[in-house]
């Protein structure tokens, strides 16, 4: 067996035991009515397709999906593949609908609101609900872009820092009488 | 080489990519991916694994992996296909039918004799000739990609020149040996010029994110020792890990300078060759300054060589290879790029690295540029992985106390040496892997192998090299 193949054989198992190695402390949602606190970081990658207006003005609309890796003792879960869609002005900030989905296919809906998306930008997002074991939850965050960069012609990357935010939990639905 | 032998350790092999494929797919989701992310890992990783192994040819795996990632619902087929569009992709398939037209013509001859008459006393020395000729114009050549459209034409003459061909086990292994040779030679000269590949720029825009600016002279002066000793040492290297089978030459120069009398004065179809050639070759280094785009001026120069009739479309009907190459490094392109997008790579990079938080630095340096190294051998791009890792791994670095300068040269520099771990590594490598002169298994073992090298010289030299001039 070449040392190629050997590595290759190793290599699975690495990544496995590294994916499959508990967190450090969150562990998925959130009881009824229980607030909690989470940060991270989230690396992406997309398209923007920009419209230069007047001189000095740009309008773009963007799409980003990557890992949103959360850290923190009581967090709101290990991470999410997150995914969004948003316009940005140059003039204006930018908007955006967001989507994190977590390994067993439930999601929590965000809405972004901020500067113009770029290096060194700032957003801050506002939960608005989910589904699955994310159904009814609220809550805020906020991240600033470390970089973006676009690598192709409208194809951009992009790794955001300082995430962090809370997030609560619908309460409990009273008993039934 | 078949039998019954050879029948049954294929089949092993298959069942074992199967038995991957499967033990993988219905492994539990990690946290934090989606079943999505996980399931098209599953089948990239069996792809890759089952070339390995020699279960399957590249394109067949490569085949297989596309359609169980848009027949099982995996990724969508616009997805999955997209590599058939990619700019990169096309310019490998376009420098290789030009490098076609370079050989029929006979300028390649011309070319690999001028070549051999100075360098060609052995055949170390013609690997050396290949990377110092490549060191030496890749500051020029913002892509690699076009480099080696550039450096191909004239390894495959050399190659051709000394009765090497793909086909005859007897000859084959000097091609393969100057093929490699021309693999890693980009690699190395990538990793010593700051513009010798559009990955470089990428990194550096990075880099600027954690308070280090870099420009073209402090990069050399970081780069020059490990990778000049690269550039000195690998040559050795690949030979003894690869030996030619022929080694002394002493008559081929004069025989070189011989025959080149013999071919006397251009023909017609070399110099509509060398027109052209120059022509792509001025595109291609001034394509930043003139804003073209490197595959358009690559399809120029194939089109010129069509409407002159030095490549004839009865040539283009026998280059099968290079549809072979087309169709996998396209589906393997999209296939690693969608892995990117749907989040695994940032995943996997950052829990990796985010393990090694609390141990000394030293330690978490080499680990980190090593685990770096080796998630190449998921990517089919270099700029993906600087795009989706670098940031990462230097946050890492830097949180556990790795000087900031030290980790991010070495993981720029990484970003090119990991190119040869893979064929696919890096679509400069693919016009060398298509000229057939090596076997899969072969070009896997080099490439791990020459990339172990290179990482070893880059820690061993570069480390104290990089604290003395980069602090």
């Amino acid at each position: 067996m070449t040392a190629a193949a050997l590595s290759w054989l190793l290599l699975p198992l690495v990544l496995a035991t590294a994916c499959s190695r508990p967190g450090p402390g969150p562990d998925g949602a959130p009881a009824p009515g229980e607030t909690r606190t989470f940060e991270g970081t989230w690396s992406a990658s997309g398209t923007r397709h920009t419209l230069h207006l007047e001189r000095g003005h740009q309008a773009s609309i963007f799409t980003l999906t990557g890992s949103l890796l959360l850290t923190g003792q009581r967090g709101l879960g290990v991470g999410f593949q997150g995914e969004v869609i948003g316009m940005s002005d140059s003039l204006t900030g930018g908007v955006g609908r967001c989507v994190w989905t977590d390994e067993r296919g439930d999601k929590v809906f965000s809405e972004l609101r901020g500067e113009p998306i770029g290096t060194g930008s700032h957003v801050v997002g506002t939960i608005t609900g989910g589904t699955g074991r994310y159904a009814g939850v609220t809550g805020e965050y906020e991240l600033r872009w470390q970089y973006v960069i676009e690598s192709d012609e409208e194809t951009i990357s992009g790794r955001a820092i300082g995430l962090k935010g809370r997030v609560t939990a619908p309460p409990a639905p009273a008993p039934a009488r | 080489m078949t039998g019954p032998g050879s029948e049954r350790r294929k089949l092993l092999s298959r069942v074992a990519t199967f038995t991957l494929a499967v033990g993988l797919w219905s492994a539990p989701v990690p946290s934090g991916l989606t079943s999505q992310a996980w399931h098209l890992f599953a089948i990239f990783a069996a792809a890759i694994f089952s070339v390995i192994v020699a279960a399957f040819p590249l394109l067949t795996a490569a085949m297989l992996a596309a359609a169980a990632a848009v027949l099982t619902g995996t990724i969508m087929p616009a997805k999955a296909f997209a590599g058939f569009a990619n700019g990169s992709v096309l310019l490998v398939v376009v420098a290789f039918l030009v490098a076609r037209g370079v050989v029929k013509s006979g300028l390649g001859r011309r070319i690999s004799l001028l070549v051999v008459s100075a360098f060609g006393r052995s055949t170390l020395g013609l690997a050396y000739s290949v990377f110092l000729t490549d060191a030496a114009i890749a500051p020029a050549f913002p892509s690699n990609t076009a480099r080696s459209g550039v450096l191909f034409p004239i390894v495959l003459s050399l190659a051709e020149g000394a009765g090497s061909m793909p086909q005859d086990a007897n000859t084959r292994r000097l091609g393969g040996y100057l093929m490699f040779c021309g693999m890693a030679s980009l690699a190395v000269s990538s990793a010593l010029w700051l513009t010798a590949t559009s990955v470089n720029p990428i990194g550096v825009e990075i880099a600027e994110q954690f308070g280090l600016k870099i420009n073209f002279g402090t990069w050399l002066i970081a780069a020059s020792v490990p990778a000049l000793a690269v550039v000195l040492l690998l040559p050795l290297v690949l030979y003894r890990l690869f030996p030619p089978g022929v080694s002394a030459t002493p008559h081929a120069p004069a025989a070189a300078r011989e025959a080149l009398r013999s071919m006397g004065p251009l023909t017609r179809d070399e110099k509509v060759v060398a027109v052209a050639f120059v022509l792509m070759v001025t595109g291609w280094v001034m394509a930043g300054t003139l804003k073209v785009d490197l595959t358009a001026v690559a399809f120029a120069g194939f089109g010129a060589l069509l409407a002159t009739s030095v490549l004839t479309l009865d040539d283009i009907t026998q280059e099968g290879g290079t549809l072979a190459t087309y169709l996998w490094l396209a589906v393997l392109f999209a296939m690693s790029g969608q892995l990117n997008e749907l989040g695994f790579m940032g995943y996997v990079g950052g829990r990796l690295s985010s393990a090694l938080e609390g141990t000394p630095w030293p330690a978490a340096y080499v680990a980190l540029v090593v685990l770096y190294v080796l998630m190449h051998y998921l990517f089919v791009s270099q700029s993906s992985q600087v795009l989706a890792l670098l940031g990462v791994f230097v946050e890492v670095g830097v949180r556990t106390g790795v000087p900031p300068p030290l980790i991010i040269f070495a993981l720029l520099f990484a970003s090119s040496y990991f190119s040869t771990i893979t064929p696919q590594g890096g679509s400069q490598n693919v016009i060398f892997v298509g000229s057939g002169y090596l076997s899969q298994g072969e070009l896997y073992r080099l490439g791990a192998l020459t990339t172990g090298f290179c990482l070893v010289v880059f820690l061993v030299l570069g480390t104290p090299w990089l604290l003395l001039v980069v602090r």
